[in-house]
């Protein structure tokens, strides 16, 4: 098991004090030695916001992408190099607002690698406007009156859209985030987190506190079984989603195991000149 | 016997026309002529009218003649809409299923040659009507005098994964076609083609397949895209041909989503593409702007198609050119290639993926409808000519930890800096849409910014000084035409065929504008035509813009969805000389 610190490229993260995302990054440092992953065998994607600056503070391969795209960019990245571990991470608009539809499709494609949102349930980097994830009546600058629209339940919407692992964490949980997080990078597939990650600046609903007055904690309840959809659905109904730990995971081929052809190495390790091949491309023309 | 004709295939969309021009251009291209095929179509899957207008050579032919000499009627509409096209004296042949009684009284019986065929029937009798379009062939081929076998090669090619049955009854349709007696005794020389001095089996292709072909041979092995038309072909080729090469074509949600994993997979270290048209472009631009901030290579053809919005999305058009040059937010480097020959789609496809490599920016491959999806016979390509260079891209052992850190976005000269993939020993870095410090860290700051600006956009005034136009005709005359894209068939067509005093240059690189040889271009000619297919003189208003001379330039356009006519560039050209 390697050392957490070096994951750490030494950046002082520009997160307010007390912000969740300190959490989840020391979190991702820990699951990573945890692995004994090489720091240049990892890359993390983010996207746009407070989350996203959490690519520049490892010392890994790190790309701070633009606003809801670090899934296409990580899942590129995945595709032609499967031995790297990848982990995309952003905030609630992120993966609910602006990328959603980049969420979805990557539950249903099930690349093998992790996404971690980072969800404060609130635009905090904007200084405070309503989020997907934001409760009903929730009161921010762009809803002044409250908002009138129903938040997103995101691990419906993964149950549903096929995804292969669906956790949940909370920042100050951190054993068991670190825990959750280790599991899903080490789940052959797609693995989604959800970690409920305060912002202790814009959202004063739904604090610290809050959460540890309403999460139920999966772990604590023994007979949890993850490999049931069924109960898994059951299970977010029952608790409105407001539950920590690993919800539902099944065993379904990654993408990159159903890909037609021979692979044996990498994409990126493919040799590229492919010239003595030319005649007989040549031929279906012909 | 001729040297040239223009024939048109017509009938109802969905029915097999496009295969049965398809398989005739290969037949005649293997037989060693030359034959273009432009295409009419629309939005539906089923129904309607189509055309397929097929221009047939002993030489080159990169366009198709405005009237035809024959027309090939599958349906009544087929003739009621396209008789008024075929030349006098022209020869119409029509299934004899067709109920042409009153189509026909109204026309004097001298004007054209008519000939009912029955291809339905004879195909019925060896078991499928759908085998009529392989009788059309073997027509074809009796009436232009083609050895068999070069249709017959085609054919069974066509029909080889169906099993033998159905190659055999194409077979048999095929040579009962072939060797239908013709009433008409003069008919059997007249349409007989001159025998090609270099009888050498041709290929043929459409331009959206010589990308992908050329992006295969250049390496790229990584396409990410969303199906628009007219550039789908691009990654139906490649997703058949990548698993055989451990490529992967990957078909996204979105275009937002193909452009930014193309980022990814090029960030990767692989060679990465994506294709779209107008509307796939509009979405992809920021993603555009975040591969030209991180310096990531990727590889963007896009062939346009009638815009704004849906517009015209079957129809011909070169309305993205301002798009192109101008897009993105803030001000970025990037490279547009425009070929403007489905070689020139081939080879220039390859000099995209290494212009992208070496300049570490996005490379725009600007194709249109008409170039990207008429087939046509093409010249051998020179595989010697496929050339890999992946610009400055350290191995593992060019960076080892006493580097370190690694300064991805380091000063240089050129303004263009070493790169390392993920995946490499000591290489660790970030890199970001936020502007940054060398070692790609977010970084704000005044001095730093204008550094890093000025190195992005540094990186291409080499190319500035390069000459990236192509003359043609007769370069000692008052008149330089210049052009992008498909209007290179019709222009020469124009041009050479009655030897006009003009020159024509098409450019193969709009951006960076070829400053320098546009300057001498423009200082040398008296009159300068710009030709382009689109309503606002966009390709003219960039050359003035660029060099000046605003009052010698004069613009040819054309926006009613289809390509120029020869008529069309024919008289404005008249009119300057």
């Amino acid at each position: 098991m390697g050392n957490a610190k070096n994951y750490s490229n030494q950046t002082t993260p520009t997160w307010c004090p007390g912000c969740g995302d300190f959490s989840v990054l020391r979190s991702l440092q820990a699951a990573a030695a945890h692995l004994d992953i090489e720091p240049h065998n990892l890359a993390v994607v983010s996207g746009i916001g407070c989350s996203g600056r959490i690519s520049g503070y490892l010392n890994a391969y790190g790309f701070h992408s633009i606003h809801g795209r670090a899934l296409p960019v990580a899942q590129g990245i995945k595709l032609v190099n499967p031995e790297l571990t990848v982990v995309a991470s952003g905030g609630d608009g992120d993966g609910f607002a602006i990328g959603t539809a980049h969420t979805i499709h990557a539950f249903r494609r099930n690349i093998d690698m992790t996404y971690i949102v980072m969800n404060n349930q609130i635009y905090g980097l904007t200084k405070g406007h309503t989020s997907p994830l934001s409760q009903t009546g929730f009161v921010t600058k762009s809803t002044p009156h409250g908002s009138i629209e129903a938040p997103i339940k995101p691990g419906l919407l993964a149950l549903s859209a096929g995804a292969t692992f669906v956790a949940q964490g909370f920042s100050a949980y951190q054993d068991q985030l670190v825990d959750i997080i280790t599991k899903a990078i080490q789940h052959k597939g797609f693995s989604f987190v959800n970690v409920f990650s305060p912002c202790v600046t814009f959202n004063k609903t739904n604090t610290y506190q809050w959460f540890r007055d309403h999460l139920v904690n999966l772990d604590d309840e023994g007979n949890h079984n993850t490999a049931d959809f069924q109960k898994a659905m059951n299970k977010y109904i029952e608790t409105d989603g407001l539950f920590t730990g690993i919800l539902y995971q099944n065993t379904d081929p990654d993408y990159y195991s159903k890909l037609p052809g021979e692979r044996g190495t990498p994409v990126v390790q493919q040799d590229l000149d492919i010239r003595h091949k030319f005649d007989e491309l040549m031929e279906e023309f012909m | 016997m001729i040297k040239q004709l223009t024939l048109m295939l017509g009938g109802i969309q969905g029915e097999g026309i496009v295969s049965v021009g398809d398989t005739l251009i290969r037949a005649l291209s293997q037989a060693g002529y030359y034959a273009f095929g432009y295409r009419t179509f629309s939005s539906r899957i089923k129904g309607g009218h189509t055309n397929y207008v097929i221009d047939i050579s002993t030489h080159k032919t990169l366009s198709c003649d405005d009237s035809l000499d024959i027309l090939i009627a599958f349906d009544q509409d087929s003739i009621e809409i396209n008789l008024p096209k075929l030349k006098k004296g022209g020869l119409l042949v029509y299934d004899d299923i067709v109920s042409v009684k009153e189509l026909l009284a109204s026309i004097a019986p001298s004007s054209y040659i008519i000939l009912p065929i029955p291809f339905t029937s004879i195909a019925k009798q060896y078991g499928n009507t759908l085998m009529k379009n392989t009788g059309v062939v073997g027509f074809l081929g009796q009436l232009f005098h083609m050895p068999i076998e070069s249709v017959s090669r085609v054919i069974s090619k066509n029909f080889n994964g169906k099993g033998e049955e159905i190659v055999a009854n194409n077979m048999k349709v095929l040579t009962a076609c072939y060797e239908l007696p013709l009433e008409n005794n003069s008919l059997s020389h007249q349409y007989r083609l001159s025998p090609v001095q270099n009888n050498q089996k041709k290929a043929s292709m459409l331009g959206n397949e010589a990308i992908a072909f050329g992006a295969l041979m250049a390496g790229c092995r990584f396409m990410a895209a969303y199906p628009i038309t007219p550039s789908s072909e691009v990654m139906e080729y490649l997703t058949k041909k990548f698993p055989g090469f451990n490529g992967v074509m990957i078909q996204t949600e979105d275009e937002i989503s193909a452009i930014t994993m193309t980022v990814g997979a090029a960030y990767g270290g692989v060679r990465s593409m994506t294709a779209t048209s107008g509307p796939g472009l509009s979405l992809m631009m920021e993603g555009i702007g975040l591969a030209a901030m991180t310096e990531i290579p990727v590889v963007i053809a896009d062939i346009q198609r009638g815009g704004p919005s849906t517009g015209l999305p079957t129809k011909h058009e070169q309305s993205d050119i301002d798009f192109l040059y101008y897009g993105a937010h803030g001000e970025i480097p990037i490279i547009i290639l425009s070929p403007y020959t489905v070689e020139g789609c081939f080879y220039q496809t390859i000099d995209a993926f290494n212009l992208a490599e070496q300049y570490q920016c996005p490379v725009m491959i600007l194709s249109d409808l008409h170039l990207g999806l008429s087939r046509q016979t093409i010249d051998p390509l020179d595989s010697s000519k496929i050339q890999i260079d992946r610009g400055k891209l350290l191995n593992s052992n060019e960076f080892t930890e006493s580097d370190m850190p690694f300064k991805r976005f380091a000063f240089t000269d050129d303004g263009v800096s070493s790169r390392i993939i993920p995946g490499q020993p000591f290489g660790m870095h970030h890199i970001t849409g936020i502007e940054h410090m060398e070692t790609g860290k977010p970084f704000e700051g005044n001095d730093n910014r204008k550094k890093m600006m000025d190195k992005r956009l540094k990186k291409l005034q080499g190319l500035k000084e390069l000459d990236h136009i192509d003359l043609y005709g007769q370069l000692e005359s008052d008149l330089l035409i210049l052009s992008v894209g498909s209007n290179f068939g019709m222009i020469q067509r124009v041009v050479e065929g009655e030897q006009l005093p003009a020159t024509y240059g098409m450019f193969k690189m709009i951006k960076p504008m070829p400053i320098k040889q546009l300057e001498e271009l423009c200082a040398k000619y008296n009159k300068i035509l710009v030709i382009e297919g689109n309503a606002t003189g966009q390709l003219a208003a960039i050359i003035k813009s660029e060099v000046g001379f605003h009052r010698k330039i004069e613009s040819l356009l054309k926006y009613d969805g289809t390509p120029f006519k020869y008529e069309e560039i024919h008289n404005k050209i008249k009119e300057l000389i």
